[in-house]
């Protein structure tokens, strides 16, 4: 598959602070890439490289082929980026904060219209043309944030952390909004530090800590990973310490944890193994509110490579 | 506390600008614009004269070189070329030119004419006065008195005669002008420094999340607005009390007195209004980044339209019309009278008190107006 | 790319009131107020008509010099020196207490008395004209000792005192001088306070293009940041923009000469030409400057603004705004003070421009106004190339 970014030792230090270590890897054709790691694990920093917004120290970034450098305008006018922070003039209205952006890149008044218009329309902020920033709500406001950074339509578009602060319905219209691009043909980088989205989202994740990559994979890939195939969580009132000391001697158990009367058993492997607790505690005389099972998450990944919660 | 230790946390952070005032405030006061004498002679005033002599320094033109240097102050640091720049900015308030062979041309009767440059200003008249003076004599001896020597010596008798003067009024009024100027000044700088920090501070505070906050807050809503005034009334009080300290260091003899007590009992009114001015001033404006474009306006305004950077008594009639509806022409007033009353009986005592029920009535009605935009907003919300 | 960043530039400016409050607003304020309290004091300043009260006594009606005199000084009129009212002695006291008169005079045999408050201008004015009164008593008192003696010298001992005494008394109060006046028809100094107002406008405008240059600066402000990832030249950018910048303050700039003419009615000298040029220098310098501070103090916008400010109003107080002597002591003490304060350049040109016929000082300070932008410019592009390979 076509490499569309291709990142290769990228190093670089602050003050001889190693914000990003011998970082590499690449983005594909087509695909979503997402970059998950905690605050400060250095995936704003790598996106400010990759776009020739910092300087670094060791390591080369080639995109669509070509380095990247500060003047690579060539390479520039295919990018997109809908960066953390809102970035927009406050003293323009939506379509004129659009239709600034946009020209940067494409100079032809008449051309510009259309693709203006349309970028408003793909947010949905059609009704909200004539307003100021000042007049939007958070949601809205991000909505204009990343209308002002795809409406050239751009090949390869960066999201860094576009839903911070975002309520779940601005932010499921975002998500919606980022496969839509993608289905136009955009490769994607996202980086969060929510998991969910990206499960939901990404194709293929890289998880960043420390500057360096710990994992990388398809979602799949990553649980398996993990050496963790299921968690069973077990809603249960004043559990002996004996019988919990008895869980965790069960085969292919790897942890067990007992908080504010909830039971997490997290299983290596097997089969059966909610009927064998259920019989466990039913020949324990036992009484449980609720039990399921269910698949591993990202977190509980992170949780296993790194030893701390992602979200901190 | 928490009232106190946000105003404290404020004034720290515009302590910057509250230093700058101050020493503005030092500087013109130290700054001393009228020469006069102390004594209580009577001394001339000698305007400041720069004479180009070109013919020879002797006989005729040595005797008018003379003349005009027992009459005035004689300038003669300034090189030729800065003549013209000195003479705009008023470092030198005329300029004689006396021309080649003046001494001779005066003997054979040419009467020769001068060539002066003038600011034309009371200074450069009272020069020409003194220069014409000399000219006319001389012209009027020379057709009896062709003898150089004699001539000489006929004019300067002619011109010995020196008047008697009394000298009635025995105040310092060179120091109480610069007391005067002082505290006029520091109508500029208390106004400012007070309106600015209490209206930051207001306006944080009624800034409308804010408020809510306090409002919800178990502390009860009027003990808060009390801690507030408390809060703005203590920081008005030390502004003041630094501002007397540093005039009593500046000028000692004057404010240790019973005029000095009055001069601060002015000072004091007029820090009460522009405390209840600045109380109001926040209520009205609540946008921060307002705050000190109106603070420059209202600040600078009144000192320009009352009298604080220029003399009163050099402002046109029609503006300080206009400045009776400010209370700094009040507080002015009263300095400007303090300046000038010899003895205090109760005529003047009459006046000073009119004055200061002027501006404790501008303070109350400045509450008042603050106290009926707080109910209003309080309705609308 | 030049004009799209032009047009939009415009409409974020405009749409900036607080920043249209200080440049625009703000002067033509400060001008308001300088022209309220300063448009009487050069008036104030020349010599006005002195209050007087005479003590009314015989022996003042008998001195007959001096009752002449002082009646012809206080004729109405251009020459009118003396408002003179003839009083009783305790009417007298009273009205100088009042400071309704600057001083009285009190006659006594031949003698005259002068009573003041205190030493001053006016006090002294007074004393002089009794002295000059007095001892034209004295001149004619010699002129006819002269004349009589020579007729005595003639052989003519017959001598009609009252004829000498006409003619003398005659040609001693008709003598007048004529003074060769050759200074400027333009001496008004308060003009220099309006010249900083328009110079401290020209670099209040720094305020605009630090303003608009923040937006290009992906470290300042997020827009920036967008702007330096994509494809557009900056340098073209950046022009757009500044060009903006200028047009804004030059239409601020317009409105306060247009205010400081019609309404301030404050003289530029006979040409308003090279004033206007001047002026397009100076906001150009004030410009430059607004964009290197931008581009070289590394801090939030209210820093920059705080360092625009205090520099504009520290050049301000230089060139005399709040006393136009402190202009003089460092034109004639400091000048190499002049050559880095661009205040103090518009200021001392548009005050050459009023002041002197010749150019020579005012393309002095275009040409230093030229190298202050030209440095401005090379400050601002060393800046921003360091940014280039790292904008944050």
């Amino acid at each position: 598959m076509e490499k569309i970014v291709e990142l290769k030792n990228l190093t670089k230090e602050y003050h001889k602070l190693r914000a990003i270590d011998n970082l590499s890897f690449e983005v594909r054709k087509g695909e979503i890439l997402g970059l998950l790691g905690p605050n400060g694990s250095g995936k704003s920093t790598t996106i400010n490289c990759l776009l020739s917004l910092l300087h670094f120290q060791k390591g080369s970034i080639q995109i669509f082929g070509k380095e990247m450098m500060p003047d690579s305008y060539d390479i520039k006018s295919k990018i997109g980026v809908i960066f953390q922070d809102v970035a927009v003039f406050e003293e323009l209205t939506v379509f004129d904060n659009v239709d600034y952006f946009c020209g940067l890149y494409i100079s032809s008044k008449n051309e510009r219209k259309k693709y203006v218009e349309e970028a408003i329309s793909f947010v949905g902020l059609q009704d909200f043309k004539k307003f100021y920033p000042k007049q939007l709500s958070g949601g809205l406001l991000r909505r204009l944030n990343i209308a002002c950074g795809i409406a050239h339509k751009p090949e390869l578009i960066f999201f860094d952390e576009p839903t911070v602060a975002v309520d779940p319905q601005s932010r499921n219209n975002i998500l919606e909004g980022i496969k839509a691009l993608r289905e136009k043909g955009a490769s994607i980088v996202y980086t969060t530090h929510y998991m969910e989205e990206v499960e939901i989202l990404c194709d293929r994740i890289i998880i960043l800590d420390k500057g360096k990559i710990l994992a990388q994979g398809t979602p799949d890939e990553l649980k398996a990973l993990a050496n963790i195939e299921e968690k069973i969580t077990v809603e249960v009132n004043d559990l002996e310490k004996e019988l919990i000391e008895k869980i965790e001697r069960f085969k292919y158990v790897l942890d067990v944890r007992y908080l504010e009367n909830r039971l997490v058993i997290v299983y290596k492997k097997g089969q059966n193994n909610l009927e064998e607790l259920m019989d466990f505690f039913k020949k324990n005389h036992v009484v449980y509110n609720k039990i399921f099972s269910e698949r591993p998450t990202l977190n509980d990944v992170f949780l296993e490579l790194t030893g701390k919660e992602l979200r901190d | 506390m928490t009232v106190f230790k946000t105003f404290w946390l404020i004034v720290k952070r515009y302590r910057a600008m509250i230093f700058i005032y101050t020493i503005l405030l030092i500087l013109f006061g130290v700054i001393n614009t009228t020469n006069n004498d102390t004594s209580l002679d009577f001394t001339d005033s000698k305007p400041d004269v720069y004479l180009v002599i070109e013919d020879e320094n002797i006989g005729l033109t040595k005797n008018l070189v003379d003349y005009i240097s027992r009459q005035a102050n004689i300038i003669d640091s300034l090189s030729v070329d800065g003549l013209d720049d000195a003479l705009f900015y008023r470092e030198v308030n005329y300029i004689i030119t006396i021309p080649k062979n003046y001494r001779s041309d005066v003997l054979n009767g040419l009467s020769p004419s001068l060539v002066i440059k003038s600011t034309g200003d009371y200074q450069a008249s009272l020069a020409e006065m003194i220069l014409k003076r000399y000219l006319k004599t001389q012209e009027v001896l020379i057709s009896s008195f062709r003898n150089e020597e004699e001539l000489i010596q006929k004019i300067n008798e002619s011109l010995e005669h020196k008047t008697e003067v009394l000298v009635t009024s025995k105040l310092d009024s060179a120091t109480l002008n610069q007391v005067t100027q002082y505290f006029n000044f520091a109508s500029f700088s208390i106004m400012a420094i007070i309106i600015f920090i209490v209206s930051i501070v207001l306006s944080s505070f009624h800034d409308f999340k804010v408020s809510q906050r306090i409002y919800v807050s178990k502390m009860k809503r009027n003990t808060h607005n009390r801690y507030i005034l408390m809060a703005s009334f203590l920081y008005s009080l030390i502004v003041f009390v630094l501002f007397s300290i540093l005039g009593l260091i500046l000028f000692p003899n004057v404010l240790l007195s019973f005029r000095g007590i009055l001069y601060f009992l002015n000072a004091f009114m007029f820090t009460f209004v522009s405390l209840s001015l600045s109380l109001l001033i926040s209520k009205l404006v609540t946008n921060k980044e307002a705050v000190s474009g109106i603070v420059n306006v209202v600040a600078l305004g009144s000192a320009f339209l009352c009298g604080a950077f220029v003399p009163i008594e050099y402002l046109p009639k029609s503006v300080l019309r206009i400045a009776h509806v400010l209370p700094s022409y009040w507080y002015i007033k009263g300095n400007e009278f303090l300046k000038l009353t010899e003895a205090f009986n109760k005529d003047s005592f009459l006046i000073l008190l009119e004055n200061f029920l002027v501006l404790l009535l501008f303070g109350v009605f400045f509450l008042f107006f603050n106290h009926q935009v707080t109910r209003l907003k309080e309705k609308k919300n | 790319m030049f004009w799209h960043n032009f047009k939009y530039s415009c409409k974020v400016l405009f749409r900036n009131k607080v920043l249209l409050f200080w440049t625009f607003l703000f002067p033509i304020l400060l001008g308001t107020f300088f022209k309220m309290a300063f448009s009487d004091i050069e008036k104030n300043e020349s010599l006005s008509i002195i209050n007087l009260a005479i003590i009314q006594s015989e022996d003042f009606i008998q001195n007959e010099v001096m009752h002449e005199s002082l009646l012809s000084l206080s004729k109405e009129g251009e020459n009118q020196l003396f408002d003179i009212s003839y009083v009783n002695n305790s009417e007298a006291q009273d009205l100088l207490s009042k400071e309704e008169i600057s001083g009285y005079l009190d006659f006594f045999g031949d003698e005259v008395r002068i009573v003041v408050n205190r030493s001053g201008i006016y006090e002294t004015i007074i004393r002089f004209v009794i002295d000059e009164i007095q001892s034209q008593k004295k001149l004619i008192e010699t002129l006819i000792q002269k004349r009589v003696n020579e007729e005595i010298e003639k052989g003519n001992y017959e001598v009609e005192i009252g004829n000498i005494l006409r003619e003398v008394k005659e040609n001693v109060l008709s003598q007048s001088v004529t003074l060769v006046n050759s200074s400027s028809k333009n001496m008004s100094y308060t003009m220099i306070e309006y010249y900083t107002l328009i110079a401290m406008a020209c670099l209040y405008s720094s305020m605009i293009s630090m303003y608009i240059t923040n937006y290009k600066l992906a470290n300042m402000k997020s827009v920036g940041k967008r702007i330096v990832v994509s494809p557009s030249h900056k340098i073209s950018g950046l022009f757009g923009s500044l060009f903006a910048s200028y047009f804004v303050g030059a239409i601020g700039l317009v409105l306060l000469f247009l205010y400081s003419i019609f309404a301030l009615k404050v003289d530029y000298g006979t040409t308003l030409f090279p004033v206007i040029i001047l002026a397009s220098v100076g906001l150009l310098a004030g410009i430059l400057f607004g964009v290197s501070v931008s581009v070289l103090v590394r801090s939030s916008e209210q820093t920059k603004t705080g360092v625009l400010v205090a520099i504009s109003m520290f050049g301000s107080f230089l060139s005399g705004m709040m006393g136009i002597t402190m202009k003089y002591m460092i034109d004639t003490n400091v000048p190499i003070l002049n050559l880095i304060n661009p205040v103090a350049m518009i200021t001392d040109g548009l005050y050459s421009l009023y002041y002197y016929e010749s150019f020579s000082q005012f393309t002095f300070n275009i040409v230093s106004l030229l190298c202050f932008s030209v440095f401005m410019i090379l400050l601002s592009f060393r800046g921003l190339r360091r940014q280039k390979y790292d904008s944050l």
